[in-house]
């Protein structure tokens, strides 16, 4: 019965922090100020 | 004390296992994506390259750029994740050529808007190129995450249409496995840009003559699969002008013939960049999952182990501890 319990803690904590790090996602963030180039870069 | 270290390395097992597919399977594809904000240019340059100058007269030229930058409009792609619940990019993008004096010989804007996991398109007004409305099928500039060795769906922004590319073999480039991917477009009419080199001429004013823009293309990619990222391109690009009073007697002028590759730095860049991203999608398919799925059986078999030592029995004392040394005269 104890392993049982130990075994269902580790799945529920293992569900827990793969939903909540999917959950979160990433920051979007902001559209670039950079325009779109119409002269040469010089380099990357 | 064994039984309740037992018992927790089985919660950590179980943990450490569970966490292996989850990762894999669950978090991967929901965590893997395009990031909206992304910006991106890029140098192609195309050496001893022909062109048509206004004159209509072919010339060689020692060079021609081509600039090609990829932005991330973050507020357009919200508006349609919003109207359709999925994580959606939206790229703006600007294809610019340029002859060796710096002059402007192509300007083709476009709007690309794709699924930001799937790379698939996605159809949503502003969707253009050039400023006419498309309808994308299959991919653009860039193939899915863990791409296969299969033809793909590739969009071509000068005739408008899809076609395969296919897939033609896996090479090593620079050090990194790649699939080597090309697509032929044959010699079909397309559209004049709207913006064209010559001041105070409209494509309009040009097709009233009669004269028609032709183009073909043998498009080659080299694709690093674990990322999707193309590591390196080519294009053997040729276009005519076709008809119409300008030409005088002539049939049909190149307006443009070039081979056309990736300027060297910009090849290490991109090298440089796919082979961190690289290592990063491995993480997360391959090195962690596994790295758990391991950690999980080893700390299983501890808790085993030790779970089998605390029910072993206590030493049994020897039958004869207590008895007497036998004495000897």
């Amino acid at each position: 019965m104890r392993a049982l319990i130990a075994a269902g803690i580790g799945l529920a904590v293992a569900l827990a922090l793969v939903f909540t790090i999917t959950a979160m996602g990433s920051p979007t963030g902001k559209t670039s100020p950079k325009p779109l180039l119409t002269t040469v870069p010089s380099h990357p | 004390m064994r039984r309740k270290a037992s018992l927790i390395l089985l919660a950590l097992a179980v943990f450490f296992a569970a966490l292996s597919p989850l990762l894999r399977w669950y978090a991967f594809p929901r965590l893997a994506k395009i990031p909206a904000n992304q910006y991106q240019d890029m140098v192609l340059e195309a050496k001893d390259a022909t062109l048509v100058d206004n004159s209509l007269q072919e010339k060689k030229v020692s060079k021609i750029t081509i600039v090609q930058t990829l932005k991330g409009n973050v507020e357009a792609s919200e508006k349609i994740e919003k109207a359709l619940g999925r994580d959606v990019v939206v790229w703006d993008s600007l294809s610019y050529a340029q002859d060796p004096d710096g002059k402007m010989v192509a300007y083709i804007p476009e709007r690309y808007i794709f699924d930001a996991h799937s790379q698939d398109p996605v159809h949503a007004t502003g969707e253009m190129v050039d400023g006419d409305p498309v309808k994308r099928e299959g991919i653009e500039f860039k193939w899915p995450f863990r791409t296969e060795k299969r033809d793909y769906e590739y969009f071509d922004a000068q005739t408008r249409t899809s076609n395969p590319i296919h897939y033609k073999g896996t090479q090593n480039f620079r050090g990194l496995e790649v699939y080597y991917f090309e697509q032929t477009i044959p010699w079909t009419q397309v559209k004049f840009p709207k913006k064209l080199p010559v001041a105070g001429i409209t494509p309009e004013q040009i097709a009233k003559t009669g004269m028609t823009r032709w183009y073909t293309t043998v498009r080659k990619f080299w694709v690093e699969p674990v990322t999707g990222a193309p590591v390196y391109g080519e294009e053997i690009h040729k276009e005519e002008l076709r008809g119409g009073t300008l030409l005088g007697d002539r049939e049909k002028v190149t307006a443009f013939a070039g081979h056309v590759k990736m300027r060297e730095d910009y090849i290490e860049h991109t090298v440089d960049l796919v082979k961190s991203n690289r290592l990063l999608v491995l993480l997360m398919t391959t090195y962690l999952p596994w790295g758990f799925l391991t950690l999980g059986v080893l700390l299983l078999a501890l808790s085993l182990w030790l779970e089998a030592r605390s029910r072993r029995p206590e030493d049994p004392v020897p039958a004869d501890a207590d008895a007497p040394e036998p004495v000897t005269a």
